[in-house]
């Protein structure tokens, strides 16, 4: 009996340890083989030239410019929009009113849905729709906001990253203790000015992480741009919100799958797969060290 | 004596549970009125009733009247900043906002936007709260890096920058050596020149020793309510006596 209690708590505890080593071994097989193969292929012309020959060479600097620019974009529209929801459900919202449930049951399907839906829905609503409507009503019948670009694909990222910014932010407004906001209150704060000299201050670290979460899911989705905006080729950089504009997750997915020569792409795939994932990883390494200098300060102050 | 606070047959309620039943009270200008009581007497929640700080609860109610000056604070149309900054609060753990000393104390000038020179009361109040001569030299460090006792005595100094005419102290010494203990309590018999003070504390003898009266509470009723002396030396209630000579509670 003892025998057995001793061996299947070995077995339990081989078995956990391997599901450990199984996880980093996949993604160091994933960046291993990433790194290796892209880093050779990088170059300056890589990254500051545009796609040539049928996207058989040349660089991927359109799609590197349209990604920030997404990504920007998304993150105007996005963080007001999440933190005034935020704001909104944890500090004026009843807690336990239907309105709050509603909204969060609302954010927790949204947060559910899949990308491409998102995509979808970005084809309907604002294409279709709102700039199509805007078309009619503002230019006159012209094409101008009723096609795919930049503008709605960005928007429709922020519809999908919404959630992500709405939970990080209220988990940040909950940290704030519940003393600062009573001695604000004491000392003849209204409810805006409670918010706005002390819990806002206090939240800024976590509204950031909301902000990288958003940011990171965003530039790697493909799904929501795919009809909303992103280009197959285009020669020069998008100049006005409804441009259209090569994004790089999406120029990945163009090079593995509509390419006349898959084996001669191959370098660039990698190399381009590699972009991606520096520039993922560095905004998120940016974001970490403002957030980790603003709890410093903070704790400092 | 004119009295500064008049408490009418009020009544608190957190959801269901009675908090505060029918008390009757009137505090006076420029005294320090002693509030003592076991825990859940009712004590802090007829402290947060006077500046309506119970109002964040969502499921508090009351009735009854309070009056401030005249003001029936409980009216819907009063202006809350307005009266909260003319009671003031200190709490029971000292909370010191992130920031400097000098951040912390002009809190309220800031909120209200009231005084434009209330940078002149800054020496002050903190030589009221007997913190002048600690942090004088330093009033652009942080907050956080003073003692518990320093805190308390910055929030207590904080409160007074709003020039308040009531100061509501809810239990300001629970967490305290006695020696920042004394120093609040000469600060608070030192104030009551200029203001008035209702002082609540689990502390019995702190009430004997600064509160010009006492009032005991008890089960969220006001058992009795007297000059200090004669709450101490020959209460009129049973249960006051047992209480002040430490038999329970």
């Amino acid at each position: 009996m003892r025998r057995w209690i001793k061996f299947v708590g070995l077995a339990f505890t081989t078995l956990t340890g391997l599901a450990c080593v199984i996880i980093v071994a996949m993604v160091a097989v994933i960046l291993g083989d990433i790194a290796i193969h892209g880093w050779s292929r990088l170059s300056w012309e890589f990254i500051s030239g545009e796609p040539r020959a049928g996207m058989t060479e040349g660089g991927i600097f359109p799609a590197i410019f349209g990604t920030a620019a997404l990504v920007l974009l998304m993150t105007l529209a996005v963080v007001p929009l999440g933190v005034a929801a935020a704001i909104y459900l944890h500090e004026y919202a009843r807690q336990g009113s239907k309105l709050v449930h509603v909204v969060r049951l609302a954010l927790n399907n949204l947060a559910g849905v899949p990308a491409i839906v998102f995509g979808l829905f970005g084809l309907g609503f604002f294409i279709k729709f709102v700039g199509a409507g805007m078309d009619s009503a503002l230019f006159g019948g012209a094409l101008a906001f009723g096609q795919p670009c930049i503008l709605w694909a960005s928007l429709t990222l922020a519809v999908l990253t919404l959630p992500t910014v709405v939970v990080a932010t209220e988990e940040a407004l909950r940290a704030v203790p519940r003393s600062y906001r009573e001695v604000a209150y004491a000392a003849g704060a209204t409810r805006w000015q409670v918010v706005q000299h002390v819990v806002l201050p206090q939240s800024v670290g976590g509204i950031l992480t909301g902000t990288i979460l958003a940011v990171s899911r965003g530039a790697g989705e493909v799904a929501p741009i795919m009809f909303t905006g992103a280009a197959y080729y285009l020669p020069y950089l998008p100049k006005k919100l409804n441009d259209q504009f090569m994004e790089l997750g999406y120029h990945i997915y163009v090079l593995t799958t509509q390419s006349p020569d898959v084996e001669a792409t191959k370098p660039l795939l990698y190399a381009t797969v590699f972009v991606l994932l520096v520039l993922t990883f560095a905004l998120n390494f940016v974001a970490i060290i403002i957030r980790s200098r603003i709890r410093r300060r903070l704790r400092a102050a | 004596m004119s009295a500064i606070v008049e408490v009418r047959n009020f009544s608190a309620w957190y959801g269901p549970h009675p908090a505060l039943r029918e008390i009757t009270l009137d505090v006076a200008d420029h005294e320090i009125l002693g509030i003592i009581g076991p825990a859940s007497s009712g004590k802090t929640t007829f402290l947060r009733s006077l500046n309506r700080l119970n109002d964040l609860l969502p499921d508090f109610r009351v009735a009854g009247s309070i009056q401030f000056r005249g003001l029936e604070i409980n009216r819907r149309d009063v202006d809350l900043a307005a009266l909260r900054r003319k009671l003031g609060m200190v709490f029971a753990v000292p909370v010191p906002l992130p920031g400097t000393i000098h951040e912390n104390l002009m809190l309220g000038p800031r909120l209200n936007n009231t005084n434009p020179d209330a940078g002149s009361l800054v020496e002050k109040t903190l030589r009221a709260a007997y913190l002048w001569d600690e942090v004088k030299d330093r009033l652009e460090q942080s907050a956080f890096a003073l003692s518990g006792g320093q805190q308390q005595r910055l929030c207590l100094a904080r409160t007074l920058m709003m020039e308040p005419d009531v100061l509501l102290l809810d239990e300001p010494c629970s967490g305290l050596d006695p020696i920042s203990t004394a120093r609040i309590e000469e600060a608070l018999v030192e104030l009551k020149k200029e203001l008035t003070v209702i002082l609540v504390t689990n502390n019995v003898m702190q009430a004997s020793r600064v509160a010009d009266r006492t009032a005991f509470f008890l089960q969220g009723r006001l058992i009795e309510c007297g000059v200090t002396q004669q709450i101490f030396v020959n209460p009129r209630e049973k249960e006051t006596h047992e209480y002040v000579s430490g038999r329970f509670g």
